[in-house]
């Protein structure tokens, strides 16, 4: 029995759930220091409920893994269609509610269908590209249908209002119809097409206050003034942490509640605060590790729908990581994406849970059947 | 056909591109954060920690509101505020001892602020002294180098000149609270902040959107001793720090007349009620006044507990408006209405007479007439006159009442009048079918004959009133009620102008309703016999009709009871509509007097005296030989007096 054990850990590939688990360690300790001073507004117990939801996302990974990637395979269209239904939910009560709606209130449980709306779209992608067109090279008439997978759950998103999901699901779709050797020429084309048009509609097809109303539909909450001004008190935290940063729980943006969203979009700031620039390295190494190991899983198996699941995975998490890095560091204009691990929040948590474990079935698959 | 493996191998160069744009974006990242933290470390260090970046709101001006006659109503003054910031308060002791001297306060009590304010972040400047006087804020100013960390803060009070008059009418602005933000903000998809002041009531309310303006905003530097300039962006280290200039808000131009305002809010004194007067021919509001009233000033800073505290304790609710906000039965003024269906129905015409003993025995119960000994004989002109019960309860009971609900509603009883303010309440006209659908009840005649003199389920309010009474003047024209005549942007360009909206135009079946109607609405007051006669007024020629609004449902053995002889809480409200002048009407007018027993001393005296100010203010001609047609009227009283009896008189009570 224990020999049988031990032979199942040394083959079971910890890798993912540990690479998880080390930003996650990073991430606790930094929305502990963000929020540790706000016991006035309530949040300075944020970090015992993300406890919870660690917990919750690691259980969701090991009860994954021990599924067969068939399985995953022969739901993808379900989960897909599960997921925009969800969504769909969330507009009708929306829409009833007269407001920007991204939540789904079930009981005391609240989530955010877009979030797992990321994974269902890369698990019907990854379907698609398995049984149709295996081996060809992708043009023009290969994306309608891919097209109009990732068009409707964007659109909805989109109508929320919630742009910056919208876009990640393009960008998520993007990466995915790369991997899947999309032609130099088409993705040239597409390129110049996506850029002329955005270029030409924004200057030529807008009047000023309908790029005014483009901002504060972007998120309408933000400073409508569109001063930056959440944007330059990111950029400060971030300088004012030069090599080393101020140490641990000594960010004074933070704590003098400069940020408004310190404990969500803006954690990478409050960390750059507290830990400077060689912090930041730190935890860049991580994530990428993360990602290149992903990417060398997706080499390595002998399914090609588990190969560009995988893609598809570290689509999501690669582009949640990049976007809000180069958001708050001003790189970007500020939407409201999260830092995966790092910023609070059950649902993009959870995502992640359900994405390592994945990862982590197809790599035991490899291991034990080899 | 390639095996399943080979199709991940011919992936494998579209993999490791990916690994590369992975690594590039993440050296991107990492190279701005080398551009902020060790390039420009130095600066954006100095930024923290002295919080030397400080975006503050401009407030944009809030627009000025103007009565019918160019009078300024609202208006906002600059107040001043003392302020303190702990962050830059140094030699603690000696600059609070400086402070408290200047303000005449005790040091302990800007030590207890202080303390109360302890757990906010020490850059937020907090509020030591509010309206600070001219003296006080000169000192502070002069002695600032003395004085770290304390200044003075200017702030845009919302004045309403008039304090109380009109109150209801204007509404008040005062700051978002934490509750009410997220509704707001769904409300009218804006991006309010906290402490943003937003209209809560009336005029400020409704016109809020043109009201408000945008407020701006600048970026200021603050030193280390607290003190502010503007921010010079020389470096160009930020995007998109711009100062911005705010937009006023427009200016508003209302309906109402000033000068009858300060008129009504006179008559009013010392009553608990509300009138309301509007041009019979537009539906514009002239004059809306509701006592007891509130200062709207009170509210736009930080509104005193004190203040608060006697606004709601005080038993006559002072901030409950009695024109739109509220109903009641509209007793006797509802006869009116009764006469013109029944005459319409073809039930009863000017010559019908019925036989008034004082009551009338109907079913099981016994109606009375206010009237004791009766009225005698009494047709349609002389019911109205006497507002005899007995009349219209024998016309009422000729038809159904869904036929009476049918002219009431007509004439704009039982629905809101969609008046463009906040909590317009609709009042009831009940019919047969509500009746059975809300109480689950047949209709009984017998309540017939007690909604036909503005009893039992009946519930009107002043506004809806007034427009019916302006409708029987007009010639049954229904206009929607407005308060606000135009919208100007600050350079005095006009922005939106309000026009008269025709709602309906009544068909009369019969040419000579309402010509009857009139004339018996023109004796109660100008006929020796008239139950308002005494209330006549002098050059104006009203006509009108008195009411009385039953608070209690009061038993028929007390129904002759003197009403000042009841305690004030079951005295009956005394109510008057009416139109002016009688021979060309321009304006009608609804009181109600809570607890005032009689709608004729109570009510109609306050009509008188907004009627009166609008005559002479606008048609001073017509006011003019009024005084002469008042006059050949008193004396052909005189004679009649002389040539009858002396018994003779007016009525003096009502029903």
């Amino acid at each position: 029995m224990s020999q049988r054990l031990l032979e199942f850990l040394k083959r079971y590939d910890f890798s993912f759930i540990g690479s998880m688990s080390a930003i996650f360690l990073v991430g606790i300790l930094n929305l502990y220091s963000a929020t540790h001073s706000q016991s006035h507004e309530g949040l300075d117990s944020l970090y015992k409920s993300q406890l919870i939801w660690f917990g919750v996302a690691v259980g969701v990974a090991v009860a994954i893994s021990f599924l067969n990637p068939k399985t995953f395979e022969r739901f993808s269209y379900v989960g897909y269609i599960v997921t925009l239904f969800l969504v769909f939910l969330v507009m009708l009560m929306g829409k009833v509610g007269m407001g920007a709606q991204r939540w789904l209130v079930l009981g005391p449980i609240r989530m955010q269908p877009s979030e797992f709306m990321k994974m269902g779209l890369v698990l019907a992608m990854s379907r698609f590209f398995t049984r149709v067109s295996p081996e060809k090279e992708l043009g023009f008439k290969d994306l309608i249908f891919p097209g109009i997978i990732v068009m409707v759950p964007a659109i909805m998103v989109i109508a929320q209002p919630d742009l910056g999901t919208g876009m990640l699901l393009l960008f998520i779709f993007s990466m995915m119809i790369f991997y899947k050797r999309l032609k130099w020429n088409t993705i040239a084309t597409l390129g110049i097409i996506a850029l002329v048009s955005g270029v030409l509609m924004y200057n030529f097809g807008l009047k000023e206050y309908q790029r005014k109303r483009i901002h504060t539909f972007i998120d309408p909450y933000q400073d409508a003034k569109g001063s930056g001004y959440n944007a330059i008190q990111s950029e400060i935290a971030i300088g004012s942490g030069r090599l080393f940063g101020k140490g641990f729980k000594n960010s004074s943006q933070a704590s003098l509640n400069y940020l408004p969203e310190n404990h969500t979009d803006f954690v990478f700031a409050i960390f750059n605060e507290e830990h400077g620039f060689f912090g930041s390295v730190f935890l860049i190494i991580l994530y990428i590790v993360f990602f290149m190991r992903l990417i060398w899983l997706a080499t390595s198996v002998q399914r090609f729908y588990d190969s560009i699941l995988v893609i598809g995975i570290m689509s999501i998490f690669f582009w949640h990581a990049f976007i809000n890095m180069a958001m708050v560091s001003g790189l970007l204009p500020i939407v409201g994406i999260p830092l995966p691990l790092m910023s609070y929040g059950g649902s993009s948590m959870l995502t992640f849970g359900v994405g390592v474990g994945m990862a982590t079935s197809i790599s035991n698959t490899r291991n034990f059947f080899n | 056909m390639f095996g399943e493996e080979e199709l991940v191998k011919i992936h494998k160069d579209r993999a490791t591109l990916l690994s590369y744009i992975i690594t590039a974006a993440f050296g991107l990242v990492l190279s701005r954060l080398w551009y902020l933290q060790v390039y420009k470390g130095e600066t954006l260090h100095n930024y923290s920690i002295q919080n030397r970046l400080r975006k503050e709101v401009v407030w944009a001006p809030r627009g000025l509101i103007y009565s019918r006659d160019d009078q300024l109503i609202v208006d906002n003054i600059p107040r001043f505020d003392a302020i303190l910031t702990p962050q830059f308060l140094m030699e603690k002791e000696g600059a609070l001892n400086k402070l408290a001297k200047i303000l005449s306060m005790e040091p302990t009590a800007i030590q207890a602020i202080l303390k109360k304010n302890s757990n906010q972040a020490t850059y937020r400047p907090i509020i030591v002294k509010k309206n600070i006087t001219f003296d006080e804020l000169a000192k502070i100013e002069t002695q600032n180098a003395d004085l770290p960390g304390i200044s003075v803060d200017t702030f845009i009070s919302r004045e309403y000149r008039d304090k109380e008059i009109g109150a209801h009418l204007l509404g008040y602005i005062s700051e978002i609270s934490q509750t009410q933000l997220p509704k707001l903000r769904e409300r009218d998809r804006m991006d309010y902040r906290l402490g943003d002041f937003i209209g809560q009531f009336g005029i400020e309310e409704q016109l809020d959107r043109y009201l408000r303006g945008e407020n701006g905003h600048e970026f200021v530097e603050v030193d280390a001793r607290g003190r502010r300039k503007r921010y010079i962006n020389t470096d160009n280290l930020f995007k998109g720090i711009e100062d911005e200039k705010p937009i006023s808000g427009m200016n508003v131009k209302l309906t109402i007349d000033r000068d009858m305002q300060v008129a009504a809010f006179n008559a009013l004194e010392g009553k608990v009620g509300g009138v309301i007067a509007i041009d019979i021919d537009s539906g514009e509001v002239l004059t809306m006044v509701s006592r007891p009233s509130f200062d709207p000033s009170q509210f736009s800073r930080g509104l005193s507990p004190e203040y608060w505290r006697s606004l709601v304790t005080n038993k006559e609710h002072p901030l409950r408006d009695r024109n739109i906000q509220e109903h009641f039965s509209p007793g006797s003024t509802f006869k009116a209405l009764t006469g013109i269906a029944a005459f319409e129905e073809g039930e009863i015409d000017e010559n019908t007479e019925v036989f008034c003993t004082g009551k009338w025995s109907f079913g099981r119960r016994s109606y009375h007439c206010w009237k004791k000994e009766g009225h005698g004989a009494t047709n349609l002109v002389k019911a109205i006159r006497e507002s005899c019960n007995v009349y219209f309860q024998k016309a009422a009971n000729r038809m159904p009442i869904d036929a009476l609900a049918k002219y009431a509603k007509a004439f704009g009883l039982g629905a809101r009048t969609g008046i463009s303010l906040p909590r317009e309440v609709a009042g009831l006209i009940p019919t047969s079918e509500w009746k059975k659908k809300r109480l689950g009840q047949e209709w009984q005649p017998g309540e017939t004959l007690s909604c036909a003199i503005g009893q039992s389920y009946v519930l009107a309010s002043t506004i809806q009133l007034a427009t019916a009474y302006a409708a029987i003047a007009n010639g049954g024209k229904i206009y929607r009620p407005f308060v606000v005549k135009d919208v100007f942007d600050t350079n005095g360009d006009l922005v939106k102008t309000y026009t008269p909206e025709l709602l309906s135009k009544i068909e009369m079946k019969n040419p000579k309703t309402l010509k009857f109607i009139r004339e018996g609405l023109f004796q109660v007051v100008n006929n020796p016999k008239g139950t308002a006669w005494y209330r006549r007024g002098q050059g104006i020629l009203m006509a009108g009709k008195t009411g009385t609004s039953q608070v209690k449902g009061a038993s028929a053995d007390k129904v002759h009871q003197k009403c000042e002889l009841m305690d004030y809480e079951s005295r009956h409200h005394g109510l008057f509509v009416g139109f002016a002048p009688y021979d060309n009407p321009k304006i009608a007018a609804a009181v109600i007097v809570e607890h005032g027993c009689h709608g004729s001393s109570a009510a109609a005296p306050v009509a008188e005296a907004v009627i009166t100010q609008y005559m002479k203010k606008y048609h001073p001609d017509m006011y003019l030989q009024n005084l002469e047609k008042d006059k050949t009227i008193k004396d052909n009283w005189i004679k009649s007096l002389r040539a009858t009896a002396p018994a003779a008189g007016g009525a003096h009570g009502e029903e």
